[in-house]
């Protein structure tokens, strides 16, 4: 069983993997205001729960598009039907670049599938570090064709041998 | 509330180092001495022709309220994307494939961005929040005395946040 953590005044609970995400955020928000200290602080107590992540062990390529596919019949339905109705923009815009990341992310999946290593085999991955949105080719786009960030944040994922 | 200077707008025309009051713009590491920097002057702000300086918020505006349903809607969908991290980042470990753990390595990453920005928006985008604040106590109650924690990061967070 997952390590869960009770958090928060709603009581939310947490497993190390999401407060390791939770705590990049909040290291890239201090980043961002320039309070550097902060940010390593914070850098800190990601990697401590980075290193207590919950294992998916002996978890199989088919079960990670199941969960895509999950996300895509209802996790965004859901959410963008209450965010919706409370009218918050800033969810409805996460929400946005969030599903259609995933969409492009299941297409790569079912094509690799298909074309196993020559998909990216002689070419290059990129990752938006914005929106998340995966991109494999020579170059990256010039923008982010979902968020519309500058190149310059969309980053080259080298191919590793152990 | 300090000036800041974006290093990848400046030519370097160096209008700054004219109008400055105190010197916080004479620095050899191309960052502005916020030690020196007068809060809300903005001289070197307004005179900048490239207009690569401009002003950081000590004081952010409380941020707007999170409905709980929403919140929990965000939590829940930041949930997928970290098992599919997870997920992601197993099949990697399991391959000695090098093209194979690239793919895994860039869906991994691409599910750690998103469930960052579900958390931003379910309340988390500002730092200095009492969300924030009311997290880490948590954190530390819970966990201080743990093997690794690293308690005293979290002290100091709540001490300069």
């Amino acid at each position: 069983m997952l390590r869960r953590l009770r958090v928060e005044d709603d009581m939310r609970e947490m497993t190390h993997g999401e407060l390791a995400a939770m705590c990049t955020n909040l290291q890239k928000a201090c980043s961002k205001q320039l309070r550097s200290e902060e940010a390593q602080l914070f850098g800190l107590l990601a990697a401590f729960y980075e290193e207590g992540r919950e294992k998916q062990e002996g978890c199989g390529y088919q079960d990670l598009l199941d969960t895509i596919n999950e996300d895509l019949a209802s996790g965004y339905q859901r959410a963008n039907a209450v965010a919706c109705k409370n009218q918050d923009r800033g969810s409805l815009r996460a929400l946005v670049w969030g599903e259609k990341v995933s969409k492009l992310l299941k297409s790569l999946l079912v094509r690799y599938e298909k074309q196993k290593n020559s998909l990216l085999d002689g070419t290059n991955v990129y990752v938006c570090e914005i929106c998340g949105f995966v991109y494999v080719g020579e170059q990256p786009p010039a923008i982010c064709p979902i968020c519309k960030v500058p190149s310059f944040k969309i980053q080259a994922v080298q191919k590793e041998a152990i | 509330m300090h000036a800041a200077r974006n290093i990848a707008l400046c030519t370097k025309d160096c209008v700054c180092l004219f109008v400055c009051p105190t010197g916080a713009t004479d620095t050899e590491n191309g960052q502005i001495d916020f030690s020196k920097c007068l809060s809300g002057c903005r001289l070197c702000v307004d005179a900048c022709p490239s207009h690569a300086i401009y002003l950081v918020s000590s004081n952010y505006p409380k941020p707007q309220k999170k409905e709980t349903e929403v919140k929990d809607s965000l939590f829940d969908l930041a949930a997928s994307k970290v098992k599919q991290e997870s997920m992601a980042k197993a099949l990697a470990s399991e391959s000695d494939d090098p093209v194979f753990r690239q793919l895994c390595k860039s869906v991994a990453m691409s599910n750690h961005i998103m469930a960052e920005d579900c958390y931003r928006e379910a309340g988390y985008i500002l730092p200095q929040s009492d969300a924030v604040r009311s997290l880490l106590k948590d954190l530390l109650a819970k966990e201080e005395g743990k093997a690794d924690f690293p308690a005293d990061a979290v002290r100091k967070l709540l001490e300069k946040l």
